[in-house]
């Protein structure tokens, strides 16, 4: 696991709670995970299908766009929609007969699909640069960033954050998404989503094509994966293949179930809470060296699960009468 | 069996169904459908006429329901033939066979609990380019003016089964009885030429199973649907439906008029003789 | 085609029978030979796991995504005895076996007993698994670090026997893991316990209502269940290293050998173990070793795909 921060002052007492640089931090990582955890939104909490590949996803998307930068040598604002497209025609691909199945074999199944692509990005050395992974994509982003930088002095901001451009358009897209996806979901289309959560049968017996749906609903959430692999690339400046370990889809189900289902709002409300937790974990003085850190950070991330599932599975702003669980 | 009465209608004073033409609207022939090693459909072969509310009965095990999902497409077919309106049906998928017209309930109700009855309603709408991503991005208006079209319809049907002041509440606090009157309208809102109803008295009062027939009957009157159902209650088919189809160990055994299947001995030694 | 479908055992053997055949012609006997025996030793951990996997499903009627960290779990209990304690592996075997029991039974009365009254959804249950497999996993990590580490086995010696040789260590798995397995197939063949805890895996309402008293037969499976896992870990840990991660990588695996034997099979579950270490062995034949987990992988998402009820289920609804 490699830091998922760059270059964050590792201070070891609360001054760094009130330190720009820790929130600007947590606040694109949350962003980022908003818009990954938008994608399960879509696919759980309003179609019933428990997609666990997003991290799979997500990596499409961002070696993808890296590839076709670097490797094409294409423009990198050509780059992003057709990584989004790519994303969604694996989406089909590993639809078409994984949608078929029951719903923890979907989740068995989408993993296992996730994984085959991570080892395929750590093998396939020529292509995905294997474990070193790609760098060298962001140049026209640098651009955009400086800009922006330059943009906040003029308005008076004397020595603004370096990531807070990134910050910015992280949740500039966020919330656009937010809105574009609840538009959706009140239409007639998003009622026929609904349906097909319910009961497909019933879905298809009323003459809807519950599959063709559930297609659409897998290529959106991959659409959102690419999304966030995107902003992820930026973040780091670089892309390995121990970015996108399973565990992260895992860290997006706890965002989903923290802000709740149902509710594409409550996403970033669960994102925020529990990047600032996480991130925090590694800022509060405690007695522990690196690796420890880290495992604690994933212990919280488990009791987070368990505990919510447990206790209170609609999370903070879940709709009660609309969530998938205990049937 | 229900203890109070319906009112028998005598067949003279039935009035004939605005386009019962004797056609058939659906046939079936020689229908198959194998689970392991048993056959629970063994060769059904039957025919509803346009028009007509036809009851489909037979002890348990005949294999009714097994028919009703094969020929809806819910179930593979082993081995058959159907068509509706003269198109085939017999291997199609269940959506594509409900937007032919053919439209079923469930014998245990499938309210779509976590949805209001209005959406429920508004669901089974059809011709709602809405629901289709591409138009919802690009057509916007055609989708407003259709939902709003629908919302019309939708009410309308709740009036005429009482069910309107429950518009705003999710499906799943529905009683019993109010979930099977929202799953009959409901299905009445796709516009079906036929409709499929499995066990439609089931588990309702009799008061509110004969606002049920008289719906039938209006609608048949008025919009000429024509209904195919699956009933145990000998009363309501005796008094109610125009023809009887009896099935028993996977085949059709008799299908005629009431009165004629009735006295059928082969009939009468299924319900006595078989097991159930 | 239809043929084939219609008795599946038949046409697996078949198409495994002829690829060995054409293995043997290619690449020769001994070694294929050499190959396989050293799959039986993984085959032998894959059984063991997914036996357990498998009739743990009946009880909580989804695959438990926890089951890879109870090998994890199993593992690091022997290393204590084994190597903090400077006791005799055997003991630490014994040791990790016990551990992992009370585990599984600890958990089943803390947590999944509880859900299951309040009638938890499948969503719940899958999170709530995944969460467990992350706070033993990341536990392990926290007290342990991710340095690998060894138990105290012999990775050197080999035997050597019919012109085969192989590794003390692997010998010992197999030898071992055969006895246990075999030992486990007559217990859930002849056994009253092990009838019924193939019952409940089979379908727990059934069982309910036919008298078993199904609380018991739960805590047995888990013992079991958990037993087994531990054991498969330690050996896991054995012909390998020890580090946090040591149970999720053999847990696709082993799912794939639940899923090919047909879930809540144990018998299934067994047999695909076995078979899916081999036939992962024989592939680094013709692909680089690197690939083998993906080979799991692949056999994972075919079986799902063509057939998700495994080779030895029935036609279910999947």
């Amino acid at each position: 696991m490699t830091e998922l921060v760059p270059a964050l002052p590792v201070a070891v007492d609360l001054e760094a709670f009130t330190s720009l640089g820790f929130w600007t931090g947590v606040g694109i990582l949350a962003g980022i995970y908003t818009i990954f955890a938008l994608g399960l939104q879509v696919n759980v909490g309003f179609t019933g299908i428990f997609n666990f590949g997003q991290a799979g996803f997500m990596a499409i998307g961002a070696y993808s766009m890296a590839i076709l930068v670097t490797d094409a040598d294409l423009s990198f604002w050509l780059a992003l929609p057709i990584a989004i497209l790519i994303t969604m025609l694996f989406a089909l691909l590993i639809g078409l007969p994984a949608l078929r199945l029951r719903t923890d074999y979907l989740a068995i199944a989408t993993i296992a699909a996730a994984e085959a692509l991570r080892l395929f990005a750590l093998n396939a050395r020529d292509l995905t640069g294997g474990a070193q992974g790609l760098f060298g994509f962001d140049d026209s982003w640098d651009g955009v960033s400086d800009s922006i930088l330059n943009g906040l002095e003029s308005l008076g901001w004397s020595n603004p954050e370096t990531l807070f451009p990134l910050f910015l358009v992280v949740w500039g897209v966020a919330i656009l998404l937010m809105f574009a996806l609840t538009f959706l979901q009140k239409s007639p289309w998003g009622r026929v989503l609904r349906a097909v959560r319910e009961d497909e049968d019933a879905a298809r017996a009323l003459g809807k094509n519950a599959f063709a749906y559930k297609l659409q609903s897998l290529a959106i959430a991959a659409a959102l994966g690419a999304i966030a692999g995107f902003f992820l690339a930026l973040n780091l400046r670089f892309i390995i293949p121990d970015e996108f370990l399973p565990i992260f889809t895992f860290l997006g189900y706890a965002v989903l179930i923290l802000g709740g289902l149902a509710s594409y709002f409550g996403v970033a409300a669960g994102a925020i809470v529990f990047w600032t937790l996480f991130e925090g974990l590694r800022f509060l003085e405690l007695p522990f060296d690196e690796v420890q850190i880290r495992a604690l950070q994933f212990i919280v991330l488990g009791l987070v699960l368990i505990l919510l599932m447990a206790f209170r599975p609609q999370g903070m702003f879940g709709n009660r009468q609309e969530m998938v669980l205990g049937d | 069996m229900t203890d109070a009465p319906s009112q028998p209608v005598a067949a003279d004073e039935r009035r004939p169904a605005r386009e019962s033409n004797g056609r058939p609207i659906f046939a079936a022939e020689g229908v198959v459908k194998r689970f392991g090693g048993i056959r629970a459909v063994d060769g059904a072969t039957m025919s509803v006429r346009e028009g007509s509310i036809t009851a489909l009965i037979g002890p348990n095990g005949a294999g009714k329901t097994t028919f009703f999902n094969v020929i809806t497409g819910f179930y593979r077919p082993d081995g058959g033939r159907a068509t509706f309106q003269s198109k085939p049906v017999l291997w199609r998928p269940p959506y594509a066979i409900a937007r032919l017209g053919m439209v079923r309930t469930f014998q245990i109700t499938k309210a779509l609990s976590r949805m209001t009855v209005l959406d429920n309603m508004m669901l089974a709408a059809p011709d709602q380019p809405g629901e289709r991503l591409a138009n919802v991005v690009f057509r916007p208006a055609s989708s407003r003016r259709r939902e709003r079209e629908v919302r019309e319809q939708a009410i309308e049907l709740l009036e005429i089964f009482n069910l309107t002041p429950l518009a705003d509440d999710y499906a799943g606090t529905l009683s019993g009885g109010q979930r099977k009157l929202l799953e009959l309208s409901r299905a009445l809102m796709a516009r079906p030429q036929l409709l499929l109803l499995d066990e439609p008295m089931a588990g309702i009062n009799p008061t509110l199973g004969r606002r049920l027939l008289d719906h039938m009957q209006r609608l048949r009157a008025d919009e000429g649907v024509t209904f195919l159902f699956i009933e145990h209650d000998m009363e309501v088919v005796m008094n109610h439906a125009d023809r009887v189809v009896v099935m028993a160990e996977g085949r059709v055994i008799a299908d005629g008029e009431p009165h004629e299947v009735r006295k059928d001995q082969a009939v009468i030694d299924a319900y006595l003789g078989g097991t159930a | 085609m239809q043929a084939a479908a219609r008795n599946p055992q038949a046409t697996a053997a078949a198409v495994i029978g002829a690829f060995v055949v054409a293995l043997i012609i290619a690449e020769g006997l001994h070694d294929v030979a050499q190959t396989g025996l050293t799959g039986l030793s993984s085959g032998a951990i894959y059984a063991l796991g997914a036996v357990g996997l498998t009739l743990v499903y009946g009880i909580l009627k989804l695959v438990n995504f926890a089951h890879g960290d109870f090998l994890t779990f199993g593992a690091y209990m022997a290393f204590i005895v084994n190597i903090t304690w400077g006791a005799p592996l055997v003991l630490a075997i014994l040791f990790a076996i016990a551990a992992t029991a009370l585990l599984g039974v600890a958990l089943e009365k803390v947590m999944w007993g509880p859900m299951r009254a309040r009638g938890a959804g499948m969503l719940q249950l899958l999170l709530m698994a995944i969460g467990l497999a992350l706070v033993i996993r990341y536990v392990i990590q926290f007290f342990f670090g991710t340095e690998l580490r060894q138990l105290d086995v012999n990775n050197v010696a080999t035997a050597e026997f019919l012109g085969l040789s192989i590794g003390r260590t692997f010998l010992v798995v197999i030898l071992v893991g055969f006895v246990v397995l075999i030992a486990t197939g007559l217990m859930l063949r002849y056994t009253l316990l092990g009838k019924r805890m193939r019952a409940l895996s089979d379908n727990l309402e059934l069982a309910e209502t036919s008298g078993i008293d199904t609380s018991r037969v739960i805590l047995y499976t888990w013992v079991f269940a958990a037993g087994s896992a531990g054991l498969a870990g330690v050996f896991a840990g054995a012909v390998t290293q020890l580090q946090p991660e040591l149970g999720f990588e053999f847990l696709l695996p082993i799912f794939a050998a639940v899923v090919l034997g047909g879930i809540g099979n144990a018998f299934g579950a067994l047999a695909s173990g076995i078979i899916l270490g081999v036939v992962i062995e024989w592939s680094t034949f013709f692909i680089d070793p690197g690939f083998k987990l993906g080979v799991g992988f692949l056999v994972l998402i075919v079986v799902l795909i063509v057939r998700p009820q495994g080779i030895f289920g029935q036609a279910r609804t999947v």
